[in-house]
């Protein structure tokens, strides 16, 4: 059980930031109408406003690293509750921003998992 | 109330009492909580309190910068990311630091930590 949660969340994280650094437009289909999505303090809800979001950001196109992934059963409805700290480097910016980020997956119920809660921060020095 | 004043209190209540009365942090958890710590899984509130009072250090300081937090579903429970400093007494330097909660609601009306993941924020 333990085992297979480790390989869905870190399976989901790979395809999460896949997506955001290849095909951003995308990253709406993890989400669904009840998704809430905290960006750097902004409470944003609903997969048309992250989606919308997400295309606003300033930059085309991005690097994400990932250096820690952890990950616990959430006992919502066999949810995941993942927490993620890495790099983000941005195209012609000099250093890498550091960031944390915690998601909360639940099933689907089709045997995939969407993004319930997405916090995102970044890490100042 | 409003789910921001909820975790906000609920943020400096466990704070305080990490800072004051480490032993004291038992009443947060039950036994299905869960404590990754650096990427050390702990499970249980008796566990999860012996890892904590064993940290190596006698005295701390946490400030926090940052607090956001979301409803988790329909049970009821709040998912809450903080972000600050520890400052450990006798370091120069505070160490940065992020932490995420799942709170779930108790039947007497507050809250306690199920899930629970605290990371150092290295440079």
């Amino acid at each position: 059980m333990e085992e297979q949660i480790e390989m869905v969340g870190r399976a989901f994280v790979d395809h999460y930031y896949h997506l955001f650094d290849h095909d951003r437009s995308a990253l709406g289909s993890l989400y669904q109408p009840s998704s809430m999505l905290s960006f750097e303090g902004q409470k944003i809800l609903g997969v048309e406003d992250i989606s919308a979001k997400f295309k606003q950001l300033p930059f085309d196109q991005c690097l994400h690293v990932i250096s820690t992934v952890d990950l616990q059963p959430s006992a919502v409805a066999g949810g995941i509750v993942v927490f993620v700290s890495g790099s983000l480097q941005l195209q012609g910016e000099d250093h890498p921003l550091r960031f944390s980020e915690a998601f909360h997956l639940i099933p689907t119920g089709q045997g995939s998992y969407f993004l319930q809660n997405d916090i995102f921060r970044l890490n100042y020095g | 109330m409003d789910p921001d004043a909820v975790a906000k209190a609920f943020v400096e209540h466990y704070y305080s009492t990490f800072d004051a009365n480490r032993a004291g942090l038992v009443s947060l958890y039950q036994e299905g909580s869960m404590l990754t710590f650096e990427g050390q899984k702990i499970m249980g509130s008796q566990n999860i309190v012996a890892k904590l009072t064993g940290l190596p250090f006698q005295q701390c300081q946490h400030h926090i910068t940052t607090v956001d937090c979301q409803p988790s579903g329909p049970a009821g429970g709040m998912l809450v990311f903080v972000s600050g400093n520890l400052q450990l007494a006798g370091e120069q330097h505070a160490l940065k630091f992020s932490q995420m909660f799942h709170l779930m609601p108790t039947p007497q009306g507050s809250f306690y930590v199920l899930n629970d993941i605290f990371r150092l924020n290295y440079a």
